[in-house]
């Protein structure tokens, strides 16, 4: 028993450096499929957050939250998103705006503003800094990369980041909204993925690219 | 009760899918349509007979939502009976049938009238969210290029402008839940209403949660800077859509603002929330006026139209008061009907030219006379002018903001309406007369000389027009008594 309260609470404490690595290593990529299987284990990440918690603070619905967030968000998402980059048959490299250098350099400093950003509320809300900032960086990244990443599906992956980084606010903070809110974002969410998908096909039929920087009929 | 509202748009969604037949498809459409509105008006009758219903921990309906509910009821009703004439127009296609586009309109129908009946902020999130979901292939529903990368960019700008809301409606949660609030009620409206006043210790939280949700709605509802997927969605989607977006979906999210707006200002006061709607009001009123002057597209024009009313709505809100708030809401409703009346007439305008853009329409007088009736009542009921409603609501809110001493925010708005007034009824005059023209190799989906004009185009304009005279002549003493049991609920 002993060994398993351990257990979790390491997770909790070393949950944070692992998610610094998933954004250092995302802006570092240059392949979609490495960004998807990224994001796959930055999901495990929180999902292993969850359960540790829901251990720590024995909540069954802590425990609800971490099987919908495996089967949605670790399982299902990245294996529809893969089976999209397999399926369109389109050159696969992430086609970024800046050099991958360039890419870590600004995460790494997206990661320093996230900890200045929340020293202000440290005080009112006594939650773990590291997760917190963790969190707010996961949102700055997935910004950051929309702007900077131009493939259509470059840009889902970046709105899936900027997502977990919410859901992970919403964690540390407050422990979780109530279940059947928690159960109807994420399936909004896998609505979202799915419809992002329909329109990704339905890009590359009618402009035969899925450069998102190129479609810029529609102005002023 | 309440269910039922829900229940009928829902599974008539997969109703009508199921028809394969675009006849029966139509007719199926019309009655549920016809059910949905019978059972609207129940809900309406029956909150204004108990005050409030509730249907569970998470629906609930007040007069606030009432109010909305009979803006919905209507407008859907006329764009349904709208597109049984629309859509013999359009191609066949593998998404195009009239089935997907009266299923999808259903979805659509489903995701809003569940917003306004959500009695937990974060159902309500989920909800406005959906929105975004059933219409998105509703706004690429041409499967042109123009309606592909409006759809796209739709979906990408709405879903990462709403995480932000996700985002502040978490902040006050936790807001509520450190102030004492039990954390399984800590998202009722209700709860959240009384328990206000207490979360006036975590007054950084509440402000903080403001300005996320105010970015993260204000994206829905097209505040500048916000706003680039609001012209683009509204130009390249069917007319009845365009319609539905910016006469139900723009209230839908502005409804969602009231919202917090009430809950932030109970909690610290009014002070915060409503400078910062003045702010994005007055800037939405005076951008979107000024990019109308510049405008080729017709639709676009009525979009950034768009834009301005709601701003003109933020500002009402932001002035608060009896005064303003009771001229945003009566403003919400009207500017629905005349954008309808509007966007029916460019439908007609876009069957008849093959084109929305306006330097290729003239003579429009001679060919459409109906539709020019249309556009001119729409027009100058849209600009402000007397003896339409829209005259009364802008009038109430400049008022309300020059009693209060607001003299910049009622100069900004002034400014704008007349910017609006020259730029609008300068593009439409120009429309309407001369003599028409028609490119080479351009074919009018209508012959010309013999337009052919259905029941069905004209009777929802004409309602329109009608509904826009009785709100300016003399609302009814009932509509009065029911905006102002809405604004009760919330101060």
């Amino acid at each position: 028993m002993g060994l398993v309260h351990f257990a979790a609470e390491k997770t909790l404490a070393s949950s944070a450096v692992l998610l610094f690595i998933t954004v250092l290593m995302m802006a570092a990529a240059r392949r979609i499929s490495t960004c998807i299987m990224l994001f796959a284990a930055q999901c495990a990440i929180i999902t292993a957050q969850i359960l540790a918690m829901a251990y720590v603070h024995r909540s069954p619905e802590a425990y609800a939250i971490a099987g919908f967030m495996l089967v949605i968000k670790v399982l299902t998402i990245p294996y529809a998103l893969s089976w999209i980059v397999e399926k369109l048959k389109a050159p696969r490299d992430v086609t970024a705006s800046t050099t991958p250098a360039q890419s870590v350099f600004i995460v790494s400093a997206l990661i320093l503003l996230s900890f200045f950003a929340i020293g202000p509320y440290m005080q009112v809300l006594r939650v773990d800094e590291d997760v917190l900032a963790a969190a707010i960086t996961l949102v700055l990244t997935g910004a950051f990369l929309m702007v900077s990443r131009t493939k259509a599906l470059m840009q889902v992956i970046g709105l899936l980041v900027l997502e977990n980084g919410i859901f992970l606010a919403a964690l540390v903070t407050t422990f979780g909204m109530p279940l059947i809110i928690e159960i109807g974002v994420l399936f909004d969410l896998l609505m979202g993925v799915f419809l992002m998908g329909l329109f990704v096909f339905r890009i590359r039929d009618t402009f035969d690219h899925l450069d998102v920087s190129k479609l810029r009929k529609l102005r002023g | 009760m309440l269910i039922s509202v829900l229940l009928i748009p829902l599974l008539g969604a997969f109703a009508v899918l199921a028809c394969r037949s675009p006849r029966l498809a139509t007719r199926v459409a019309l009655t549920i349509g016809a059910l949905e509105m019978l059972a609207i008006g129940n809900v309406v009758w029956q909150v204004n007979r108990s005050g409030v219903l509730t249907a569970g921990r998470y629906l609930r309906a007040d007069s606030l939502t009432s109010f909305f509910l009979i803006n919905i009821g209507l407008i859907f009703g006329l764009v349904l009976t709208y597109s049984v004439g629309y859509l013999r127009h359009i191609p066949e296609g593998r998404f195009s049938s009239p089935r997907w586009f009266y299923g999808l309109v259903f979805l659509f129908l489903f995701t809003m009238v569940s917003v306004y009946l959500s009695a937990n902020l974060g159902l309500l999130w989920i909800f406005v969210e959906a929105t975004t979901l059933a219409s998105a292939l509703l706004v690429g529903y041409y499967n042109t290029e123009g309606a592909v990368e409006a759809g796209w960019k739709y979906l990408i700008v709405c879903t990462v402008g709403i995480a932000f809301a996700l985002f502040g409606t978490i902040t006050l949660y936790l807001a509520a839940v450190r102030a004492g609030v039990n954390p399984v009620d800590a998202l009722d409206w209700s709860t959240l209403m009384s328990a206000a006043p207490a979360l006036a210790g975590m007054r950084d939280l509440v402000k903080l949660a403001f300005v996320f949700v105010i970015v993260g709605y204000g994206t829905k509802i097209g505040f500048v800077p916000m706003h680039s997927w609001l012209p683009d969605a509204h130009a390249e989607a069917p007319s009845p859509i365009s319609a539905l977006l910016s006469a139900v979906l723009l209230n839908c999210a502005m409804y969602a603002l009231m919202r917090f707006d009430a809950i932030t200002c109970r909690a610290i006061g009014s002070g915060f929330s409503h400078t910062l709607l003045l702010i994005f009001g007055a800037v939405s009123i005076a951008v979107a006026a000024l990019l109308m002057i510049v405008q080729h597209d017709l639709k676009r024009l009525l979009a950034y139209s768009s834009i301005e009313h709601m701003g003109i709505v933020a500002v009402g809100v932001g002035i608060g008061g009896p005064l303003g708030l009771y001229g945003a809401l009566l403003h919400t409703f009207n500017h629905s009907i005349a954008k309808t009346l509007l966007f029916f007439s460019a439908g007609n305008v876009r069957e008849h030219f093959g084109t929305l853009r306006m330097d290729r329409i003239r003579g429009m007088a001679r060919f459409l006379p109906w539709t020019t009736g249309g556009m001119l009542v729409g027009g100058l009921a849209i600009v402000g002018m007397p003896p339409f409603g829209l005259f009364i609501s802008e009038f109430l809110i400049l008022t309300a903001a020059f009693t209060q001493g607001k003299y910049w925010v009622a100069a900004i708005t002034l400014a704008g309406l007349s910017v609006v007034f020259g730029a609008l009824l300068h593009h439409v005059q120009k429309m309407l007369s001369g003599e028409r023209t028609q490119p080479p190799g351009e074919t009018a989906t209508w012959l010309p000389g013999a337009p052919k004009v259905l029941l069905t185009d004209i009777g929802p304009m004409a309602a329109c027009g009608a509904a826009l005279l009785v709100l300016g002549i003399r609302i009814p003493v009932s509509f009065v008594e029911l905006l102002r049991r809405a604004m009760a609920v919330l101060s």
